[in-house]
């Protein structure tokens, strides 16, 4: 079996947490990576820095993105994503976040967010979450070609 | 009296039509012109029918007569008559207009040319005098003047071709405060700020009037007193019948009232955008509030309902009855806490929407509310709504009122009797009322204004569950869309709530 790697972006440690459990009780077949502000997505991306070696810092096959992130937000991240080259730019995004806002909605899928999420306020709700987001993105979905560099 | 009939007058009899006699008969005939001689001193030596129609005295009666008793009193005491004469001796010629006066003592306006006649060596033998009765123009005209002059809430003065001020009427003086005698002769430059002046304003007025027969414009101008005051200016130019300028006309009004009212209706739209902006910005600024609250707010809440769930599921053994108890308290604490931020996110939302109001039919803002309430016991809610019903609204916000108003007539029924609500409409002079009656517990009259305040409760929550924010947001939401709400009940015997909004044409 395959192993896919997700990148997280969440900032919240206990968020971070009830996330990790959640995913945790999901049966193995991806790794999860964590990241906690705007500018470390962006070197990791880039493979700059400490982000150089891929085998230990794969290009993940999607992102779970927060908006509210320190440094560069969600929205900069999506921004400067989708402006990369090399089919960088197709990387799916999926925005897991706490606003409801109609404005954080619409300008996410504007800068070409993939689909958005809301956190839920319970631990039930948030296993069911993870869940179907294991279901759709990681089962039903076809995933892009990125490009060579970066090929699996 | 002619001496001869005009009938008998012939060629023949007087000798040819250059026969001196021709003249004397011509004169003799005019009635329309007074035509008579003066000898050197001014005494009458001939009189024609033009006079005595004019004059009213006879031949005989005034014949060697002084000419000065056609003259008023007051042209008497200046020896107006002497001057005519002597004027008339030296240049030959005399012309002048005034009021002259007839045998009965009535007053005429008399155009009058009094003409030399010397004989053949050049001595003075008399003068020629011809005297026309203008009375008739001479009223239109007077009767002109006097109504221009009259006119005080328009300053009405003519002006020469270069702008020297002709004539000045008293709606001149008083908005201006220069008397005729200041200004006549002055340039009406004077009426204009100095650096409009020197700018050279009052010149292309002149010019865009002349040019263009025509000049109107509004600005401030000054009165001789220095002050300002904002005219409304339309110079015309006056061109006589060969098309030559022959000067302007002004008519200046006095607009400073109404530019002061103006200017204060002006600031009052600037303070008014301000104010809008600032509501804006004030607006931001809740948005900004509310979304740090969404954010901030819920993620401790998911922490602790979060928390709670796996504690429950990975360490349920270890906890004993009461434990989990407890367990069972943290989590519907935060559910409330949970749907308490929601509510109020909602309320602030309802408050901020701007978005412009659509027609919407009632009967599909009904079926989405009832959707959201999920399975209800069959015959808990009746709508009996016309299907043709539209109001103005915003579709979303009416769908969120009447949830929460079937939500409230479903939650507080009596204990010991099932829900049985009924939705119905009705038009009310241009509005269409929507009312969602029920069969509950009713509130008391002296709780029905409070219910509408936000985080207002009557009950207990282990009776009634709730926020207390449901009725505010109707409230809100009503007033938002230019509709109303309101509340018929008896404890014990059901509530009717309503709101009324503005009808809309069906689409």
């Amino acid at each position: 079996m395959t192993v896919t790697p997700i990148l997280l972006v969440e900032d919240d440690p206990t968020d971070f947490r009830l996330i990790q459990r959640a995913f945790g009780k999901l049966n193995n077949g991806f790794r999860m990576f964590r990241l906690t502000n705007g500018d470390e997505v962006v070197s990791y991306l880039s493979g700059d820095g400490p982000y150089e070696n891929r085998a230990a810092h794969p290009i993940p096959a999607v992102v779970l993105l927060d908006l509210k992130i320190p440094r560069r937000s969600g929205f900069e991240v999506l921004e400067w994503l989708r402006g990369q080259p090399s089919g960088l730019n197709r990387l799916p995004v999926i925005v897991l976040t706490s606003s409801r806002h109609s404005t954080d909605i619409n300008r996410a899928y504007d800068l070409g967010a993939n689909s958005y999420l809301v956190k839920p306020d319970s631990g039930t709700q948030l296993d069911e979450l993870v869940e179907q987001f294991r279901t759709y993105w990681l089962g039903l979905n076809e995933f892009p070609t990125l490009a060579a560099e970066f090929a699996r | 009296m002619a001496k001869y009939p005009v009938s008998a007058i012939s060629a023949s009899s007087l000798g040819g039509i250059e026969s001196p006699d021709v003249f004397r008969r011509l004169v003799d005939t005019v009635s329309d012109y007074a035509i008579f001689l003066l000898d050197p001193i001014g005494n009458i030596a001939s009189w024609n029918p033009g006079a005595k129609r004019l004059k009213g005295y006879n031949a005989d009666e005034i014949i060697g007569k002084n000419f000065t008793v056609f003259y008023t009193a007051a042209d008497l005491a200046n020896d107006k008559p002497g001057h005519e004469l002597r004027v008339a001796a030296q240049v030959g010629r005399f012309e002048d207009e005034g009021w002259r006066v007839r045998k009965d003592g009535s007053r005429f306006w008399a155009n009058v040319i009094i003409t030399r006649l010397l004989d053949d060596d050049g001595r003075l033998i008399g003068f020629g005098k011809i005297t026309r009765d203008l009375s008739e123009r001479r009223i239109s005209e007077l009767r002109y003047r006097l109504l221009i002059e009259g006119v005080t809430d328009y300053a009405i003065f003519s002006m020469d071709p270069a702008g020297h001020v002709t004539s000045w009427n008293s709606g001149a003086q008083r908005i201006k405060g220069y008397t005729p005698d200041e200004i006549l002769g002055k340039s009406f430059s004077v009426f204009y700020l100095d650096e409009d002046r020197k700018a050279g304003l009052p010149q292309k007025v002149l010019r865009a009037a002349e040019e263009n027969g025509h000049f109107e414009g509004e600005g401030w101008r000054q009165r001789k007193d220095g002050s300002k005051f904002w005219a409304n200016v339309v110079v015309t130019a006056l061109r006589d019948e060969e098309g030559t300028l022959s000067g302007f006309s002004k008519v200046t009004r006095d607009m400073t009232d109404r530019k002061a009212l103006l200017d204060e209706l002006k600031n009052h739209s600037a303070e008014l955008e301000l104010r809008v902006r600032e509501r804006d910005q004030s607006n931001a600024e809740l948005e900004a509030f509310a979304y740090s609250v969404s954010h901030d707010l819920r993620a401790p809440l998911r922490a602790i309902s979060g928390f709670a769930d796996a504690l429950r599921e990975e360490c349920a053994q270890q906890l004993d009855e009461r434990g989990r108890d407890y367990l069972d308290e943290i989590t519907n604490a935060s559910r409330r806490m949970s749907t308490l931020v929601q509510d109020l996110l909602e309320y602030g939302r309802v408050g901020r929407i701007s978005a412009p109001l659509a027609s919407v039919s009632l009967a599909n803002a009904i079926n989405d509310a009832t959707q959201q309430l999920g399975d209800l016991p069959s015959g808990s809610l009746t709508v009996d709504v016309p299907a043709a019903l539209s109001v103005r609204a915003h579709p979303q916000m009416l769908a969120q009122v009447i949830l929460n108003l079937l939500v409230n007539a479903l939650k507080f029924h009596k204990s010991d009797e099932s829900p049985k609500v009924l939705v119905t409409a009705e038009e009310r002079n241009g509005f269409i009322r929507l009312n969602v009656q029920d069969n509950g517990i009713g509130i008391a009259p002296e709780h029905q204004e409070r219910i509408w305040n936000v985080f207002e409760r009557l009950h207990d929550r282990e009776s009634y569950t709730g926020t207390g924010i449901g009725l505010a947001i109707v409230k809100r939401a009503a007033s938002q869309m230019n509709g109303s709400c309101g509340v018929i009940s008896q404890p014990g015997a059901g509530s009717i709530f309503w709101i009324e909004l503005p009808r809309a044409e069906h689409n």
